[in-house]
């Protein structure tokens, strides 16, 4: 144990219960937006402490968290079930900077709850129509690293960025996340597979391949890899069970598209 | 050569940043997801167009250094390194492999000579080893610049 216990005065039963659940929020933002295990867990432990507490322990799983924080002989556990799970880096950078700052001592508890409420409430970075033309692009970009012609590229831009205007339409609407990715790769491979029909270009193969790439599970797959390697096997293992669950979503809607156009896909 | 590389990297870029805008990382930082998926990518290319090597090793050598520019711009910003390492490894994804593994084996599903079925069968397995292959490479090439740099005393 460090020695900081003899040096921090004994935090009042309220305030432990308040810096309990602070750092609960604090570590439900992290696993709901994609940090992987060992940042939520450093950071979590870095908010408890900044803010009093002797020490904290936290516990993270695939859905959900416990932390038990320690204040001299007093001590508070709490468990917070974490549902939603989705991508949003802004979020961790902001919360990497709150940390930061309440172990310097620079935010007391009622600023960083303030703080922690602005996060939440802020708007996403970019206008969606602005996303859906990005990732349109993005996935154009990938159809020329494939090698493919500019008919490809332009088959997949449409593709994937109709698809990814599916997407936020079925993710809006809090769609199970399985049927949204099939359904997204669904539209994606009947828009290129409706341009492939049309036979504008060689090798019409890449755009299929390229426009679903919108669905990668980048994150679930690269945290499950970092967990896995720093030591939590078990949250890595799940994260890429459900990377692969995403994969094989994405290859069912290829399929049902295919089969409906009649097409070979090579 | 140059102008592969150039256009090898500036499609990179363009990938790269796509996928930081869908995962919502700041404006401000959207240079650091754009020059870490170009460097990366294109580093793997150099590799495989100059020295020959196998597509998965050289996707290793990126993906390392996608972990080094990575670290370097959370440096820089002062922001968590997995913002610019993920954006930065998106344009590595086998998607092409993924792709034509998951065909072959669909296809093998459909066809009666047996000759036929062993070459899809097989078709679709080697492109999945290669899948899992450059995702491997992918992941662990970029966590190692953060392990082999940041060995802190766990805090937890």
């Amino acid at each position: 144990m460090p020695e900081t216990i003899l040096e921090k005065p004994s935090l009042p039963y309220e305030e432990l219960a308040d810096v309990i659940d602070l750092s609960l929020l604090t570590g439900q933002l992290l696993l709901q937006h994609g940090a992987d295990t060992a940042r939520i867990e450093s950071t979590v432990h870095h908010i408890g402490t900044g803010l009093g507490c002797t020490w904290l322990d936290i516990l993270v799983s695939p859905n959900a968290l416990i932390i038990t924080t320690t204040s001299g002989d007093q001590f508070r556990t709490k468990i917070r079930r974490v549902t939603r799970l989705g991508v949003n880096m802004a979020m961790i950078v902001t919360i990497n900077d709150l940390s930061r700052r309440v172990y310097a001592g620079e935010l007391d508890r009622f600023t960083l709850r303030k703080e922690l409420e602005a996060a939440i409430d802020a708007k996403p970075e970019y206008n969606r129509w602005i996303v859906v033309a990005m990732v349109g692009l993005a996935c154009g970009a990938f159809s020329q690293l494939f090698g493919g012609d500019w008919a490809v590229f332009v088959m997949t831009v449409i593709a994937s960025g109709m698809a990814m205007f599916v997407r936020q339409e079925l993710a809006h609407r809090f769609f199970n996340i399985y049927i949204m990715v099939t359904a997204t790769a669904f539209v994606a491979t009947l828009v290129a597979g409706f341009a492939l029909m049309l036979n504008l270009s060689e090798n019409p193969t890449i755009a299929l391949s390229a426009s679903v790439l919108l669905l990668v599970p980048g994150v679930p797959l690269i945290n499950a890899a970092e967990d896995m390697i720093q030591g939590h096997a078990l949250i890595g293992l799940v994260r890429g069970v459900i990377g692969g669950l995403i994969s094989v979503s994405i290859a069912l809607g290829i399929i049902i598209a295919m089969t409906l156009l009649r097409i070979e896909g090579v | 050569m140059i102008e592969l590389i150039l256009n090898d990297a500036l499609w990179s870029a363009l990938a790269a940043t796509g996928f930081a805008i869908l995962f919502n990382v700041p404006r401000r930082l959207l240079w650091g997801c754009a020059l870490t998926g170009a460097v990366g990518h294109a580093l793997r290319t150099v590799l495989v167009e100059t020295v020959d090597m196998p597509l998965e090793l050289a996707t290793l050598f990126g993906a390392i250094a996608v972990g080094i520019l990575a670290q370097w711009c959370a440096r820089h910003w002062r922001v968590p390194a997995p913002v610019f390492a993920i954006s930065g490894a998106i344009p590595m994804v086998p998607g092409l492999f993924a792709y034509s593994a998951m065909i072959a084996i669909i296809q093998s599903t459909t066809l009666a000579a047996p000759e036929e079925v062993r070459t899809l069968l097989t078709e679709g397995a080697v492109n999945m080893i290669r899948v899992a292959l450059i995702l491997g490479a992918i992941a662990t090439g970029i966590v190692l610049p953060t392990l082999i740099f940041q060995r802190e005393k766990p805090v937890v």
